[in-house]
């Protein structure tokens, strides 16, 4: 039994390029990665939003109502209902003058437990410090 | 000698960055290191066959096969390649197709991983 | 953390690198990155190379490019492709692509 840890940091804005959306979706295939390992090895995915990634976790995107796209609100919400640890940079967040008020917390309407953290750069540090590999988007 | 897992998610025409990479994987081979590519997004572009080689255009079809021959694993994701109509009979022979999953599965037992952005 | 950095752009959009300081900084110019390892702007050489750290650039990049040894920065070292999977293999333990 083994557990390989994976850190996904994303670092650019939604919509305008692809890598954001790839992240999340990437990031929540975590969850069905064990068709292909042995039994009992894992693969466990984090996600930290810095610099304008930070912008990825506005609330109210309405990208489905206006394009008929999934929202990164709503991807991070679905990282949230499959209990994959989210990260927001607060020293980002405070640069751009938004406060936890502005940004999905949670996906309690989906029956989530998991929150998204708001962190010091530090902690995401940390995280990137204690997984295997990173994987900057 | 190690696993080597790289993701390319940048396309095939425009940023050089799977020239790099499909560069980076054969010399890897060649110092005996296993190598898993995945590419996904607009990467997947790499996956299709006939595309004519034009000199103003990366063209990699030719070089890829060659590193499949000596054990180069190439995967794109289904779902960005169907997404961009790039379908499995449109793939070239031995480019395998597979979910997101795979990616992280190469992944879990990867000694590196490099991760190369998309635009 | 023993961390490669891949700088593959010269107008670098984000600020990560910046504010990363693990154990251990290896930066590998490759593709536009090499301009940082060659160019200087209004006499003035990229602030990525005022960064602690080891600094490399890519031999083929600065070649496509129409550059030399002669055109890169003291503390810049030359690599080649196989230099750098050595590199990842042997010298960094994580890497990141900016």
């Amino acid at each position: 039994m083994a557990t390989t840890k994976l850190g996904f940091i994303v670092q650019r804005p939604p919509y305008k390029s692809e890598n954001p959306k790839l992240a999340l979706t990437h990031a929540i295939a975590s969850q069905s990665v064990e068709v292909y390992l042995n039994d009992g090895d894992i693969v466990t995915a984090d996600i930290a939003f810095v610099g304008d990634g930070v912008l990825n976790c506005k609330k109210d995107q309405k990208a489905m109502d206006l394009y008929k796209l999934t929202s990164t609100e709503t991807h991070v919400k679905m990282a949230l209902l499959l209990d994959l640890n989210v990260l927001v940079c607060k020293e980002d967040l405070d640069r751009f003058g938004l406060t936890e008020n502005d940004i999905v917390l949670n996906a309690e309407e989906f029956g989530a437990e998991m929150t998204v953290k708001v962190v010091p750069f530090a902690e995401i540090t940390k995280m990137m410090e204690g997984v295997n590999h990173l994987l900057f988007f | 000698m190690g696993k080597f897992t790289i993701g390319c998610f940048s396309s095939l025409v425009g940023s050089m960055s799977l020239d790099f990479a499909v560069k980076l994987a054969g010399t890897a081979l060649e110092k005996g290191h296993k190598v898993d590519l995945w590419v996904s997004g607009n990467a997947t572009m790499l996956s299709l066959k006939g595309q004519r080689a034009f000199k103003d255009y990366s063209h990699l079809e030719k070089p890829l096969q060659e590193l499949m021959q000596k054990g180069l694993t190439v995967t794109a994701c289904e779902a960005c390649a169907e997404a961009r109509g790039y379908h499995k009979e449109h793939t070239i022979e031995g480019f395998k197709r597979h979910s997101m999953d795979w990616y992280l599965a190469s992944a879990f037992d990867a000694d590196r991983v490099l991760h190369i952005g998309g635009e | 953390m023993k961390l490669a950095v891949f700088v593959s752009d010269y107008r670098v959009n984000v600020d990560t690198l910046e504010r990363l300081n693990p154990e251990k900084l290896g930066i590998i110019f490759v593709q536009n990155g090499v301009y940082h390892a060659t160019v200087k702007e209004n006499g003035n050489s990229s602030s990525l190379l005022k960064k602690s750290a080891n600094h490399y650039v890519l031999l083929d990049d600065l070649d496509t490019r129409g550059l030399g040894n002669s055109d890169v920065a003291d503390n810049v070292k030359l690599v080649t492709y196989g230099d750098i999977v050595d590199l990842i293999f042997n010298e960094y333990d994580k890497t990141a692509w900016l």
